[in-house]
Order: C-alpha cells, then sequence, then structure tokens
C-alpha cells in the first residue's frame, strides 16, 4: 500500500529539524554523494561536505519552529518534493529568523528516503 | 536612514552600518548607548534593529541610526537591502578570534560593492580578554583600505566613542569637531587592564610606522 504523502513527509520535516536541533551530526544519516544543498546561495554536494556546512555554522543551539509543510509527489521514481516555511531562534539572539527550505526525496532501496537536493534560504529583505 | 515606524529628527542622521562575524559584539556594543537603546525599533520584513544613538558636537546634535542584524550574519553574506543608503560603516572583528579578522576582507568587500566611498571604521572588539589571538600589530587590513582602526572592549566601555567621532568629523568635512558632552553609556561590566591597553596601543603605533607586509591576508592562515 502506498502511504500518505502528507504524513510522510510531516514526519520527515518533523525528524529532520528535530536532529538539527539536538545532534546536528546525525543528519549524514538523511544525506547520500550525490546529494546537493544550495545553502543561502552557497553550493555543497555530498554527504560529507554538507554535514560539515551544517556542524561549522556559529551558533550550537538554536530551535528550529515549523510554520507550513507542503509537498508534492516528483518523477516517475516515487520521489517528493517537500517546502516548509518557519522560524529559527538561535541562542542568545533576540529575534527569530524566517526561513524557507526546499527538500527534493528520493526513494532507499530500503523503503526509506534520503534527500537528494535541499535549498535553504532565510527570509529577509 | 530611519526605519518607516520611527521617529525622525530635525538635526543631521546618517545610517550606519555594522558588519562582521556573530559573536564579535556588534549587538553588545550598540546597546551600550542607553538612550539608543530604549528608542531601537525591530523590522521584520529586513530582519534589522536599528538603534538611534545621539551625539553632542561643538556644532550640535548628531544621530546615527545603527542598524543591527538579527543573527542573519551567521548563515553567510547579507542581503543588499541591508546595506543600501549606508552612509558610513563600522567592520567588527574579534581580538580573541582570529578567523573573525581574517573575515574582515569579505565583509570590507561586501560592505563596498553597495556602499561606494564612505567612511569606515575597524574595530578591534574585546581588548579586555587576557587571551589575544590577534595583537595589534597584527592589524594592518585598515592600512591597504584607508580605514580607521579603533581597539575596543564594548564590555568595559573603552574607546566606545571613538569610531562614531571618526565617522563624524569624516561626514562632517570637519576634523575639528569634537564631542562636548558623553552620551549615557551602560555601567562596564568587565575591568579593561589601562596600563596593558595603553602597551598595545603604544605596539599599534609603532606598526604603523613599519612598511605593509605584501602576503598579510595569508598571515592568519
Amino acid at each position: 500500500s502506498q502511504m500518505d504523502p502528507d504524513a510522510v513527509s510531516k514526519a520527515f520535516v518533523e525528524h529532520y529539524y528535530s536532529t538539527f536541533d539536538t545532534n546536528r551530526v546525525g543528519l549524514a544519516g538523511l544525506y547520500q554523494e550525490a546529494s546537493m544543498l544550495t545553502f543561502e546561495g552557497q553550493k555543497i554536494q555530498g554527504v560529507q561536505s554538507i554535514v560539515a556546512k551544517l556542524t561549522s555554522l556559529p551558533f550550537q543551539q538554536c530551535k528550529h519552529h515549523i510554520s507550513t509543510v507542503d509537498c508534492q509527489p516528483s518523477g516517475p521514481a516515487s520521489g517528493m518534493l517537500v517546502f516548509v516555511s518557519g522560524n529559527l531562534q538561535l541562542a542568545g539572539e533576540e529575534h527569530a529568523l524566517k526561513f524557507s527550505q526546499m527538500f527534493h526525496l528520493m526513494p532507499t532501496p530500503q523503503g526509506s528516503f534520503y534527500v537528494f537536493n535541499d535549498i535553504f534560504r532565510l527570509n529577509y529583505a | 536612514m530611519a526605519l518607516p515606524n520611527q521617529q525622525t529628527v530635525d538635526y543631521p542622521s546618517f545610517k550606519l552600518v555594522i558588519v562582521g562575524d556573530g559573536g564579535t559584539g556588534k549587538t553588545t556594543f550598540v546597546k551600550r548607548h542607553l538612550t539608543g537603546e530604549f528608542e531601537k525599533k525591530y523590522e521584520p520584513t529586513i530582519g534589522v534593529e536599528v538603534h538611534p544613538l545621539d551625539f553632542f558636537t561643538n556644532c550640535g546634535k548628531i544621530r546615527f541610526y545603527c542598524w543591527d542584524t538579527a543573527g542573519q550574519e551567521k548563515f553567510g553574506g547579507l542581503r543588499d537591502g541591508y546595506y543600501i543608503h549606508g552612509q558610513c560603516a563600522i567592520i567588527m572583528f574579534d581580538v580573541t578570534a582570529r578567523l573573525t579578522y581574517k573575515n574582515v576582507p569579505t565583509w570590507h568587500r561586501d560592505l563596498c560593492r553597495v556602499c561606494e566611498n564612505i567612511p569606515i571604521v575597524l574595530c578591534g572588539n574585546k581588548v579586555d580578554v587576557k587571551n589575544r589571538q590577534v595583537k595589534a600589530k597584527q592589524v594592518t587590513f585598515h592600512r591597504k583600505k584607508n580605514l580607521q582602526y579603533y581597539e575596543i572592549s564594548a564590555k568595559s566601555n573603552y574607546n566606545f566613542e571613538k569610531p562614531f567621532l571618526y565617522l563624524a568629523r569624516k561626514l562632517a568635512g570637519d576634523q575639528n569637531l569634537h564631542f562636548v558632552e558623553s552620551p549615557a553609556l551602560a555601567p562596564p561590566e568587565v575591568h579593561l587592564d589601562i596600563a596593558a591597553q595603553q602597551q598595545n596601543e603604544a605596539d599599534l603605533a609603532a606598526a604603523a610606522a613599519q612598511p605593509l607586509p605584501d602576503d598579510d591576508d595569508d598571515a592568519f592562515e
């Protein structure tokens, strides 16, 4: 039976950001060698480089608050496009930052998903 | 430049852009000025907090609208909207964190791409901390780019007024302009070893008399 894409994307998003906020290095399990991240315009490829980027961000504690999650099935390979918007509170900062993030998830042979494309932007003028 | 929801004034006012790596003390620095702290406004669409800092000169009052980020610089470069219409700037680094000095050329380039020919002050913050990683004589970037450099300690108020006085003189085109009254500042939170800092200032003056090293951007690899 097909999984409900909305339920899958919601579960993915919750897992992704709780991992980001509590154990950033654990995000390695969600990317592969072909994965691409564009982080505030900087293009990064491969699980090692992506995790190196995310773990080297100059803040330790942070908390993502998700406002919206939208998803669409994508392509014949049962991929999934997930678009997230929300707020990000950094420890020591007075104001939360708004962000948007898009994930293109691809199925693994084991019946799970990995992040093939990931684009992150802060939302401010 | 004030925010749309912010009080404007009938004396000269200027948009001051503060840049530099996250954690170098930019917010701590602007928050020392107490009236600015009371009148600050946050604009969420730009993600900026604007502190109106007034100073009293022999030619009358002057206001700096100090633009401070909400931490976006921790993710990468800032948007043009942060720099645009900037009339003067402070680039901040942390003398206890080498990387923050190494990144000064990037901040300077980003700033000058939008704001051509504005007066800029380079500030080395946290000079109260005993274990400096960037010594006074190692700071040479300002000499290559014709910026003013000051050693500061936001938490002790050391040299707080200096960057503003330099910028006010440049903006007024009057090298004799001076402050006639000090703004109310938050009380010092740390003690600065004045003797040690006088030695730093002497080292800085001595270094200024030496020729510039040409590989100086690579000196911090």
